[in-house]
């Protein structure tokens, strides 16, 4: 009996040491087949996506389905809440934070449009953020091409604008941003954790 | 034997089960070449993101100067960009780029999802011809030992079925394999003495365009 157990127990060891090589070794494949060569840029943590203002405006065009002429695009990078509580403590209240990672976040609007009452012609512009409990000032910059938030001056404010922030049950992981049609114009959505905004963008 | 049976079927699941997975960003109803759309890597976030799901081949974006936003962050430049791509980086999976994903004299879209852009923020340079400031979609007909670099201004299109009436210029570049194995493809763009060079690599394949200003 003891034998057998030994026996056993050296099956078990086997079979475990088996399994945890093939996993190991599979890991070793996909940190591999992740890894980029010296010199060239690895993958972003927080990956970078666009937005179009009509809705998938660029599938659009190439389905023939395109029926209002395009008005917006974002470009931003997506951190995750990985666990994390994101509004007053990750994103703190009351500073001006970036929306997105890495580049500064970018809003292009491809005719004069109209937040809050205000002009603002076509072109680039940088997007930033100050959240609170129940609301976000939402400021549309005119220093474009820079990164995150640190360099920020408000004397290259266009404008600034609060919206209110609305509480969901469903949490969002990433960082997410869209455009939604409304009778005015659009509204550019901004969704992160339990949070949601919407900015009203009128054309 | 057992453990190399072991290790290698456990690799191969894994590999397919990367595979299998699709992009719902780019399952659109047109006709869409099942090979060129697998050209991804698996979902971070699954589609529980009802405002949108994280992309397959996530986008990126590089600028000349070289790292432009960090330099104009920390006050090192003063002046204006002279170009920026953006691009989505689709990835290999264990394929190769000509013998599994590319075809020879068949417009390949240099990215993934939405055209691939560069944007120039002044006049530039091409083997000799004048290219204005501006958004510019890029794409790609690679042949053997040559790529045709196309410069496109059917803007803010996707990167399926590029609209080859609307080409502004096309330059062939030297395509060269070298040693090293680029999982993702990758843009950047590096200095020459005449301005800079746009670097498109993927697999074992580089090619350079040169751009002076």
């Amino acid at each position: 009996m003891p034998f057998q157990t030994h026996e056993t127990s050296i099956f078990v060891y086997n079979s475990f040491m088996k399994t945890s090589i093939s996993f190991f070794i599979a890991i070793c494949a996909v940190s591999f087949l992740s890894a980029q060569t010296a010199g060239l840029p690895p993958l972003d943590k927080s990956p970078m996506d666009m937005s179009y203002y009509p809705y998938n405006y660029p599938v659009l065009r190439i389905q023939d389905k395109v029926t209002e002429p395009i008005a917006a695009r974002v470009i931003y990078s997506r951190p995750q809440k990985a666990g994390r509580s994101v509004f007053g403590e990750l994103v703190k209240f009351g500073e001006v934070w970036r929306l997105g990672a890495n580049e500064a976040t970018e809003i292009q609007f491809y005719k004069t449009i109209r937040i809050a009452g205000k002009k603002i012609p076509k072109g680039r512009y940088t997007l930033y953020a100050i959240t609170h409990p129940d609301s976000w000032t939402i400021i549309i910059n005119k220093d474009t091409d820079t990164w995150g938030a640190f360099k920020y001056s408000s004397k290259k404010d266009i404008i600034r604008t609060d919206v209110p922030v609305q509480k969901s049950d469903t949490v969002v992981e990433s960082l997410s941003m869209t455009f939604e049609k409304t009778p005015a114009g659009c509204n550019l959505i901004v969704a992160w954790d339990n949070i949601k905004t919407a900015l009203p963008i009128n054309f | 034997m057992k453990i190399k049976s072991n290790l290698l079927i456990a690799i191969l699941v894994l590999i397919s089960s990367c595979n299998n997975k699709k992009n719902d960003k780019e399952a659109i109803d047109i006709k869409v070449n099942p090979k060129e759309d697998s050209l991804n890597s698996p979902k971070q976030e699954s589609s529980n993101n009802a405002y949108a799901p994280i992309d397959i081949s996530p986008m990126d974006m590089s600028y000349y100067p070289v790292d432009y936003p960090k330099l104009k962050m920390t006050g090192a430049i003063k002046i204006p960009p002279v170009a920026r791509v953006i691009y989505s980086r689709p990835h290999l999976q264990g394929r190769r780029l000509f013998h599994d994903l590319l075809k020879y004299n068949e417009a390949w879209r240099l990215g993934a999802n939405e055209s691939t852009e560069l944007q120039l923020y002044q006049n530039v340079s091409i083997q000799g011809k004048k290219i204005k400031a501006g958004r510019y979609v890029l794409y790609c007909i690679p042949q053997p030992d040559k790529w045709t670099i196309v410069l496109n201004n059917n803007i803010d299109s996707w990167g399926l079925q590029p609209d080859s009436t609307k080409d502004i210029s096309r330059f062939d570049v030297l395509a060269k394999q070298n040693k090293s194995h680029l999982e993702y493809f990758t843009i950047v763009f590096e200095k020459i003495d005449t301005g800079a060079e746009l670097v498109m690599a993927w697999d074992d394949w580089e090619a350079r365009l040169p751009i002076q200003f």
